[in-house]
């Protein structure tokens, strides 16, 4: 009997009016036409409820494009979810908030990209920082909890201090401090985005700091880097193990990235019940358990904690989805990995925030350097 | 951030709350008393002393209340044990955001 999905992932749409260099959604978006109606994401979190699940988080894409967010929250509220909107904040005033708090949403997770507003809005693409610290100031007038999220990169991870400083300011509850993980968008900008070594110990000690002080206060999630790593990350709790996503056009997946794994096809929540795919499926049995392993993976003593580490990087980087993750220093492609960071430690350079008066600008400045999230048809 | 004061009156941390009965719990015959307490990124399930003490956590009692009344509660254990046990309690959960005092 496999146990229960602890959390359903609700990418509700693929639309976002940032176009942050270091996104994790797929480079192919789903299409709007291809996404789900109201009526069909009640009924998936009806199902995610008698599935018990505990937790439902709403993401995008930028959920908020969806006029029906209040609808969704309050159905995974009835269903017996906890409501988590994971959002850049854009396209929220203080009615629609009340308006959510009002349907049950439990706790809003606003990112931020920097803490200077000129370099946040060069790595979003969109002038944004200003609302999101706003908007900020009215959450907290609110009841539900509040998590500022930082991704860090090479571009920012310098002024770690000051961004910890500054998240402090608006009184989350929780700060999560991400270092960019490179799928999407993020691997295609990887050299613009890797750290050096040397910025990214400073930024550990900087963050063991900061747990410390702020103890009690906000609590500090980390999410390390696994390039970094001696060992991978135990993505996702393991496949199939803990969570379910539903991307915006219905396709049920174990995990951000699996769309790109050749072979594996994926059900839809329009032809199959949640239930069938979490118990049966093909694709959430392939890496579910030991049994697909390879060497070292199998005969390793870190197998049940780290699972082997994520199948989508073991593709996107050895070419193969069934390889250990090369971020293993165990891995026989961990080579792969090391070329990675000899190659962003042969220079400590990073680049300058570019003004420009409009997103086509900016595009077109940065050419060399990334490339910017685009938007779905 | 010391431990909780006769005077403080914890309560769950804002988004930090009580699942519905049932819900993330193993509850089997012998094991009616389990609850669960969701906050973000996580749940944690209670049973016996802790979940005793968060549900007299109502923002409304003092530290010293709860104290006295989990001591009346369990008379057979070390008073001075019990209320050590729940300031340690307290305190580790308010380090995780779930409780505030």
């Amino acid at each position: 009997m496999i146990p229960n999905p602890l959390a359903l992932i609700a990418e509700i749409t693929h639309r976002c009016p940032l176009h942050c260099v270091y996104c994790s959604n797929p480079l192919e978006l789903a299409a709007v036409s291809s996404e789900l109606s109201t009526a069909e994401w009640i009924d998936v979190l009806q199902q995610a409820g008698k599935l018990g699940m505990l937790h439902a988080h709403f993401t995008g894409g930028e959920p908020l494009a969806r006029p029906d967010l209040v609808e969704l929250i309050a159905a995974a509220r009835a269903a017996g979810l906890y409501t988590n909107l994971i959002t850049s904040g854009i396209g929220l005033a203080e009615p629609r908030l009340k308006a959510l708090v009002d349907a049950g949403l439990d706790h809003i997770q606003i990112s931020f990209q920097d803490s200077r507003e000129d370099s946040a809005n060069w790595i979003a693409g969109a002038k944004a920082h200003a609302h999101k610290i706003e908007l900020s100031r009215i959450v907290r007038r609110y009841k539900i909890a509040f998590t500022v999220n930082l991704v860090i990169h090479r571009q920012n991870i310098d002024h770690l201090d000051e961004m910890i400083s500054f998240i402090e300011q608006l009184a989350p509850e929780r700060m999560e401090i991400a270092h960019t993980q490179y799928y999407g968008w993020a691997l295609q900008n990887r050299a613009a985005l890797l750290p050096t070594r040397v910025q990214l110990e400073r930024a550990v000690e900087i963050v063991a700091a900061a747990e410390k002080r702020l103890a009690g206060r906000i609590r500090v999630d980390s999410v390390v880097p696994d390039y970094y790593g001696r060992y991978p990350k135990a993505c996702m709790g393991g496949w199939g193990r803990r969570l379910m996503l539903i991307n915006p056009a219905g396709k049920v997946l174990p995990c951000h990235a699996a769309e790109i794994i050749p072979d594996l096809t994926f059900e839809n929540v329009r032809e199959q019940t949640l239930e069938f795919i979490w118990q049966q499926s093909p694709s959430f049995q392939r890496f579910r358990g030991e049994e697909w392993m390879p060497e070292p993976c199998r005969s390793c003593d870190r197998r049940a904690e780290d699972f082997g580490g994520c199948r989508c990087q073991a593709l996107l980087l050895a070419g193969d989805a069934a390889a250990t993750d090369p971020a293993c220093s165990l891995a026989p492609a961990h080579y792969i990995v090391e070329a990675a960071l000899a190659e962003a430690n042969s220079s400590a350079a990073v680049s300058q925030p570019a003004p420009a008066s409009s997103f086509v600008q900016l595009q077109r400045q940065a050419r060399d350097l990334w490339s910017y999230r685009t938007n779905p048809e | 951030m010391p431990p909780p004061e006769d005077s403080s009156q914890p309560r769950l941390a804002a988004g930090c709350r009580w699942g519905a009965e049932n819900r993330g719990t193993e509850n089997k015959p012998g094991n009616e008393e389990e609850r669960v307490i969701l906050f973000p990124e996580g749940a944690i399930k209670l049973q016996g002393t802790g979940r005793q003490v968060l549900e007299r956590c109502d923002g409304q009692r003092t530290f010293a209340q709860i104290i006295a009344e989990l001591q009346a509660k369990f008379a057979d254990a070390d008073p001075v044990k019990i209320r050590s046990d729940i300031s340690q309690f307290l305190e580790q959960l308010r380090h995780k955001r779930i409780v505030d005092y």
